[in-house]
């Protein structure tokens, strides 16, 4: 095809691009307007509410920091061909395993060493439960979608049972609720407002995934065997190997990320921690097509939405949850434009 | 698809002196039809006619136009000038149904059978009489009857998955027949059948044209040309440059250079004799149990040495597929061992394999070598990064190494920075054959070379591989071309039901002879001498394609 031509395909696509999303807004305007709000309103109230005002858009780059590295946690395993549904779960261990670390250190050692060591333990935990489903797919062939999916369900009922039972704290109000983390290992705040660390944390390893993806070894043989693992077989790739190492990078991706989010703004182990973050964070990666720079876009994007349920529900009377649904008409309007381009997905 | 852009200046049209007659009468009249699909024009302007009893040839090279040219005839494809005649009035074949209601009937080189149902169901669901109530008995008494007629035998209660590929195309034949076509297209009809089913095939095609049956029959073997054809019409870049010539009145060389549109040397054997080297490449007691629809190995042994080629023959699904694959390394044998210049490999380690100097053209490159959304210096990367045993891949080098093997080897490949799942068939195996034939190891493993290739890399394809023999790399080869395997090998091992049926001298081997092998047949068998009916060569269909010019 002439350059020229593929120009004015690449201008059409992106005018088509344009128009599902503009449709996709205009449908939830009518979702909106059927639930009795006023859809101007609600749209000032959800852009307002998260990106306008200095501590809400603070709120709204804290929370996607889970959401981010969870989806980059099905970022690396998809580029390998692989399914990771475990976001959420991996997410939880994190924050498990940084709850154990850092409330049992408390106060010992300084900030720095207790941060390291809840990091570590956070991305360990994540790794491990992320190669636990890789395991079960390279030594059993037992499909890592269904595996990590119901790993979610594990994780989050050994946090409970940890946290109504063992870990529960003895001074707190009666609820299911951990030892909050003690001042200095909390992660520190950038420049007096209420970002922390996390943040640049998690734009340095999104740096890092893009420079690994795209020009190591590592990363092209990933994209060898998630394009054709036969043909990866056949150039004698350790496929298993490699299947197994997208796997625990994964995990400990989205390890980190709850141990981030732990130890940076929730501070104590208590249910819904994740906020289902790790679900939003899978359909992120989708929406980002694997890329990271995409799909640490997404992420802040949904984390946006998330948040405007919030300010809907005080000012417009709407129920929080109707942002789910223009969460669900994003994702889903990419859809319809693959279905006229073969290849690729969203 | 094969779609070719049109060339600058058209080539001149050799017209049949009896043309202007034959417009009359024509059973069939294709008038003017151009078709184009964006700005590419994969017909343009092509005319011929086809007459009631008789078979006229439509031949050309892959990528000639003759795949849509038959769907525009079978209203598969709307042209976009241009008509089709059938008897004196103008047809307008808007869908496949339309063509059949008209009497179009088409048989194509991928039968569209239902392989779960059975033979009657088949031709009741085709034919359209699978409305309210189902007749099974009346159905199958009329596939008796037809079947009869014109002498294509079929178990109309069998399951067609349990047929093999010769009786698939009789029962897509009676389907066709059975709804009443008075032009008959077969398109490539013989690619999959063993010599004899050919002949069998043939047969019913006489029949056929003495009953009137006009018939197109798409191909590119000059054999069948001979053997059936009564009209020849050459299409190349989607034009016709052959129109209705009498078959009796064009010679072979004329056909394929108006196909190739240069004139085509063929090669000749030299068979050096003189026997091989040491042997590189051995397997000895091969079992593999078959997958899918293949028949697997049971028991094979068989030498290659340095400086031979030795060629498997076989009809799709007698193991040849396996043996490639345990003799590179892909896949596990369930007993017996290869050895790489006497060293017993590490089974299912292929980059074992290629450490050992074991290079392969792979059976089917969609499936085993090409990377969705990788280009052809990624692929090259790849390619040398295996059996380094290093996750490492250098692609801007591998990019110039690419380059000057395609240059050495005489092959034009596709730019380095081109998406290789973005590519045609044909440049798909290019880049293949650079790589694999590029590296000169000392042993090749190489699967169907020519196929989707243009006459000339055809033939310089088996030129390299005969370059290979006199390096003394030892080569197998694997074809359903016996024509070339004939051409290039210094013995033949033809496979029947996953055994070697035996081993034959390439320079003193006959077609007949090793079509009678492949049938499973012994080698010196008299006719009915306990052969094995050939309900067990069911095959994968292999779409081998390449001009005989002989």
């Amino acid at each position: 095809m002439p350059a020229r031509l593929r120009r004015f395909d690449g201008w059409r696509r992106l005018c088509a691009a344009l128009l599902v999303y503009l449709g996709a807004l205009a449908l939830f305007s009518v979702v909106v307007a059927l639930k009795g709000g006023n859809p101007f309103s609600v749209w000032s109230t959800m852009v307002r509410s998260t990106v306008l005002a200095g501590p809400t858009l603070q709120e709204t780059l804290l929370r996607a920091v889970p959401i981010a590295l969870a989806a980059l946690a099905v970022a690396v395993p998809a580029r390998a061909g692989l399914v990771n549904v475990g976001g959420e779960g991996q997410l939880i261990v994190g924050a498990v395993a940084a709850t154990g670390a850092g409330v049992a250190i408390g106060a010992s050692v300084p900030g720095p060493v207790s941060w390291l060591v809840m990091a570590v333990a956070g991305a360990g935990a994540g790794a491990a439960w992320a190669g636990l489903a890789g395991l079960l797919r390279t030594a059993l062939g037992a499909n890592e979608a269904v595996t990590t999916l119901l790993l979610n369900f594990v994780a989050n009922d050994i946090m409970l049972y940890l946290i109504y039972q063992l870990w529960k704290d003895p001074k707190g109000s009666g609820q299911p609720e951990s030892r909050p983390l003690v001042h200095a290992a909390q992660l520190p705040r950038l420049w007096g407002s209420q970002l922390n660390i996390a943040v640049l944390v998690t734009v340095a390893v999104a740096a890092a995934m893009w420079w690994l993806l795209r020009h190591t070894g590592w990363g092209f043989a990933l994209r060898v065997v998630g394009g054709n693992p036969e043909a990866a077989r056949r150039s004698g790739l350790p496929v298993r190997r490699l299947l197994l190492s997208s796997m625990l990078v994964g995990g400990a991706l989205a390890g980190l990320g709850g141990m981030l989010n732990f130890a940076g703004l929730e501070l104590r182990l208590r249910p819904d921690i994740t906020l289902s973050f790790g679900y939003i964070a899978f359909l992120a990666s989708w929406l980002g097509r694997h890329q990271p720079v995409k799909v640490v876009g997404a992420a802040l994007l949904f984390s946006a939405i998330a948040l405007s349920g919030n300010g809907l529900q005080l000012t417009d009377g709407l129920d929080g949850s109707i942002v789910d649904v223009l969460l669900a008409l994003i994702v889903a309007a990419p859809l319809v434009l693959t279905k006229r381009r073969r290849g690729a997905f969203l | 698809m094969p779609v070719t852009s049109m060339p600058v200046t058209s080539p001149p049209v050799q017209t049949g002196t009896d043309t202007a007659a034959a417009v009359t009468d024509a059973l069939l009249w294709v008038d003017g039809v151009t078709k184009r699909f964006g700005s590419l024009v994969a017909n343009h302007r092509v005319s011929f006619h086809v007459h009631a009893g008789e078979v006229h040839a439509l031949l050309g090279e892959n990528g000639a136009g003759k795949s849509t040219l038959v769907k525009v005839l079978y209203g598969v494809h709307r042209a976009d000038e241009g008509r089709v005649v059938l008897d004196g009035v103008a047809a307008h074949v808007s869908s496949p149904a339309r063509a059949r209601d008209l009497g179009l009937g088409m048989v194509f080189q991928d039968l569209r059978l239902v392989p779960a149902l059975t033979v009657w169901e088949n031709i009741a669901l085709h034919a359209g009489r699978a409305g309210r109530l189902l007749r099974p008995r009346r159905i199958q008494a009329e596939i008796a009857e037809v079947a009869d007629r014109w002498g294509l035998a079929v178990d109309p209660a069998a399951r067609v998955a349990d047929l093999s590929i010769g009786e698939r195309q009789r029962v897509e034949l009676l389907k066709v027949l059975m709804s009443g076509a008075r032009v008959l297209i077969l398109d490539e009809p013989t690619s999959v059948l063993t010599p004899a089913e050919v002949d069998a095939l043939f047969d019913v095609v006489g029949r056929l044209r003495a009953d009137g049956v006009g018939i197109v029959i798409i191909t590119h073997k000059m054999r069948e040309v001979r053997t059936i054809a009564d009209r020849v019409t050459v299409l190349r870049g989607g034009q016709v440059v052959v129109a209705d010539r009498l078959a009796a009145d064009i010679s072979d060389e004329d056909l394929v250079t108006a196909m190739v549109g240069t004139t085509v040397e063929a090669i000749g054997n030299t068979h050096a004799g003189g026997g091989a080297g040491r042997p590189l490449l051995q397997v000895r007691g091969l079992h593999v149990r078959g997958a899918g629809e293949g028949s697997g190995l049971r028991g094979i042994d068989l030498g290659v040495g340095a400086g031979e080629i030795v060629g498997v023959a076989g009809v799709a699904g007698n193991g040849q597929r396996e043996l490639a694959d345990v003799a590179v390394g892909a896949a596990r044998p369930d007993a017996g061992a290869v050895l790489v210049d006497g060293e017993t490999m590490p089974a299912n380690d292929p980059a074992a394999f290629r450490r050992a100097g074991v290079c392969s053209v792979l059976a089917d490159p969609l499936r085993e070598f090409v990377v969705p959304g990788l280009t052809v210096a990624e692929h090259a990367a790849l390619w040398s990064s295996a059996g380094t045993g290093r996750i490492h891949f250098d692609v801007a080098a591998a990019a110039g190494r690419v380059a000057d093997a395609a240059a050495w080897a005489g092959l034009s490949i596709a730019a380095p920075d081109r998406r290789l799942d973005q590519l045609s068939g044909g440049n798909i195996q290019r880049v293949l054959l650079t790589l694999a034939l590029g590296e000169r190891s000392p042993v090749l493993v190489v699967s169907y070379p020519t196929r989707g290739l243009d006459v000339l890399t055809a033939e310089t394809t088996r030129r390299l591989l005969l370059d290979a023999r006199g390096r003394g790399q030892a080569v197998l080869l694997v074809s359903e071309d016996l024509d070339e395997l004939l051409a290039v090998s210094d013995r033949i091992a033809v496979l029947a039901h996953g055994r070697v049926a035996g081993i034959v001298d390439a320079a003193g081997a006959d077609r007949r002879q090793l079509g009678r092998l492949m049938t499973g047949a012994p080698a010196d068998g008299a006719p009915g001498d306990g052969a094995p009916d050939d309900g067990g060569v069911t095959g994968r269909r292999m779409t081998g394609r390449r001009v005989t010019g002989e």
